[in-house]
């Protein structure tokens, strides 16, 4: 029998993750990539890789029909869809089933039930889970202004305008009070029309001082549910979750089992395969709410994976290939380790985290004990404009939190990105926080001290700092003029500064 | 080799000497004198401060406006380095003394001109608004100073790169 081949349909960190453990699988892995990828990790990891067209995504990522024609003239069996992108797209999930193809996530139905937000309201409930108070149905677009105001009413001030269809904080809106409504509406629409190409809109209570936590689970094709630990997600920025952990410090045990217990109710209902994620919001007085469901791989699926010592992504591509699901249901639900992950980003911190993307010269990536670096940049590649500019995700575990937040402060310090600002300054500050050292957060803690320091650098330069700045750049500049002469570079340069030695050489 | 090296709005004077062959260097920074063993790495450079032993690994990126990336162990910082023997080709080089080029760090659309040639400005005051990947950036003054030049317009498109204002 000739070896099963995997198309991985992404880019970055998590192609390379799944390629990892298509490798360890035994199985084939096929890249494609648009042509600013050229040279990215996940091209250079794969068996093969294929172009599919130009930067932006729409014209390659996007593309079903040439994803499609990839896999099969790669003559791979399965595909994976990564986070993003296609991930959570039924068409795409379809397209792959009608091409004799099977896509590692659960069924086209399943991605429709659960992917539309008051769908997947109407399950929670009808599986008997609390879900956040709001509207149960999307709102017709022409429903006239007083039965908006007369809805909202209904449900309470403060509230959330929330996308249908989407995520990332996209088509979400706070409405604080009545004379928000209107306009968040609007917005909403607007903002969830052009990126998800879906207009519709409902409304939620916003509850005060929440946290947000989910529940990982996996599900076989033959009617096996696991749940596992939760995770802690509650440090967002615009409701772009920054770091996560496992386990929370907000649950009891008691309560992580009626959580896991509710996410696998929910996921029965709608014969849940694969892996997904099920969110919760958890209130002060410790009551949980159903928030959504991710029909995907999460971002943040590592610290799960270190705390039970459970691979999701073989798991998920031994699922798919028809296995049962044989794991422990105990062991998914006992943390042995506290683990704590930072989403590094090329992104400028002090500039109200702006994009930067460009060449990475160099990297230094932290070792030692309790560390995983999943990363999908390698030196020498230039981060390109059209796509999430994450670098890596750094992972670091311990026996307890206050051990592995030492030990994130040790790894974030050896951390180093040369050539692109990122957000490893940001994280340092941040892990330096009584209230991160506490655990005393909530999903508006990030937002209302970034918005309190007004744009204050995360660290300050001291006057020694300044000091070593001007020895270093002296420095750099002593060698940048010297290397010309020398007839051989003396610093690792880039192309940039190796034509301007050439040019300097020549006069 | 002399240098005027701008760091946090200040300039200093530094000039870096060779001592022979053997990759120690003479720093004279603030009219004092710092020897140091600096050695190319894959980093950037590994420097020795050869009076204590500190040990510091550095790097310097020259960025597309002309001032440099300069990026300690713990945090990063702009400089601008204006070398007497220096040459410096292209677009968008740092200016005299004291100038502070704010240049477009990626492609993007102009929203809105916060400022005008003349205006005063406080160290982080925003001057421009780019959109740029469905993200509204507000680029800020990196110095406090005079605003001397205003190199585009609110609408117009920007390339990575490209001058939007100067301050002196």
């Amino acid at each position: 029998m000739t070896r099963r081949k995997v198309l991985i349909a992404n880019r970055g960190e998590i192609a390379v993750r799944v390629m990892r453990a298509c490798r360890e699988l035994g199985l084939g892995t096929v890249a494609v990539y648009s042509e600013c990828d050229r040279t990215a990790l996940h091209v250079r990891t794969a068996d093969e890789a294929y172009l599919i067209g130009p930067g932006p995504a729409a014209d390659s990522y996007l593309r079903i029909d040439r994803l499609i024609d990839v896999a099969v003239r790669s003559g791979a069996s399965l595909v994976h869809p990564g986070y993003g992108f296609l991930a959570e797209n039924e068409d795409f999930a379809q397209a792959c089933l009608d091409a004799g193809l099977t896509f590692v996530g659960p069924s086209p139905d399943a991605i429709t039930r659960m992917g539309h937000k008051t769908a997947a309201r109407r399950v929670a409930i009808a599986a008997g889970v609390p879900v956040v108070p709001g509207t149960e149905e999307p709102f017709a677009e022409d429903l006239p202004d007083e039965a908006l105001l007369a809805e909202a009413a209904r449900i309470g001030y403060p509230l959330l305008v929330k996308a249908v269809a989407g995520g990332g904080g996209k088509g979400m809106r706070m409405v604080p009070t009545r004379a928000d409504l209107l306009p968040a509406i609007r917005t909403a629409r607007s903002e969830a029309g052009s990126a998800f190409g879906e207009r519709a809109v409902y409304l939620e209570r916003r509850l005060a001082r929440a946290r947000h936590i989910e529940i990982q689970l996996l599900g076989d094709h033959y009617g096996t549910v696991v749940p596992f630990v939760e995770r802690e997600c509650s440090i967002q920025r615009r409701h772009q979750k920054v770091v996560e952990e496992s386990p929370s410090l907000a649950l009891t045990d008691e309560t992580r089992r009626a959580m896991a217990a509710c996410a696998a109710a929910v996921a029965r209902t709608v014969g849940y395969t694969n892996a997904g994620t099920i969110e919760f919001l958890l209130d002060e007085d410790g009551k949980f709410y159903f928030l959504e469901m991710n029909t995907r791989l999460q971002v943040e699926h590592p610290v799960t994976e270190v705390v039970t010592g459970i691979d999701l992504v073989h798991w998920q591509l031994r699922i798919a290939m028809g296995e049962r699901l044989t794991i422990d249901p105990e062991r998914a639900l006992t943390p042995v380790a506290h683990a704590i992950e930072c989403r590094i980003y090329a992104e400028d911190p002090d500039q109200g985290f702006m994009p930067s993307p460009g060449l990475v010269r160099a990297l230094n990536v932290p070792g030692g004990p309790g560390v995983r670096d999943d990363r999908g940049v390698a030196p020498g590649f230039t981060i390109p404009l059209f796509y999430d500019s994450m670098i890596a995700k750094l992972i670091v575990w311990s026996d307890n939190r206050t051990d592995a937040i030492a030990r994130l402060s040790r790894v974030l310090d050896e951390y180093r990105v040369i050539g692109v600002r990122t957000t490893l300054p940001f994280f340092r500050w941040l892990v330096a926080q009584p209230e991160f050292a506490a655990g005393q957060f909530d999903t508006t803690y990030l937002d209302s001290v970034l918005a309190a320091r007004k744009g204050q650098a995360f660290v300050d330069a001291t006057d020694g700092d300044a000091d070593d700045a001007a020895v270093v750049a002296a420095l750099a500049a002593w060698f940048r003029a010297h290397q010309a002469s020398a007839g051989a570079p003396v610093t690792p340069t880039s192309g940039n500064w190796q034509r301007a030695a050439r040019v300097e050489a020549l006069r | 080799m002399k240098f005027d090296v701008e760091v946090a709005g200040r300039e200093r004077a530094v000039t870096v000497e060779r001592l022979g062959e053997t990759g120690r260097f003479r720093i004279v920074l603030n009219g004092q004198a710092h020897d140091v063993d600096a050695s190319p790495i894959d980093l950037g450079l590994s420097i020795l401060f050869l009076s204590d032993g500190r040990s510091l690994d550095a790097a310097a990126t020259p960025g597309p406006g002309g001032d440099w990336l300069v990026q300690l162990p713990h945090l990063d910082v702009s400089v601008v380095v204006d070398g007497r023997r220096h040459v410096r080709g292209g677009q968008g080089v740092a200016g005299g003394p004291g100038q502070q080029r704010v240049i477009a760090p990626m492609p993007g659309r102009v929203l809105r001109v916060l400022v005008k040639p003349g205006d005063q400005v406080a160290h982080r005051q925003g001057l421009v608004v780019v959109e740029a990947m469905k993200m509204e950036n507000e680029l800020t003054a990196p110095k406090a100073g005079t605003v001397t030049e205003v190199a585009i317009a609110e609408g117009a498109s920007v390339e990575a790169g490209r001058l939007l204002v100067v301050i002196e």
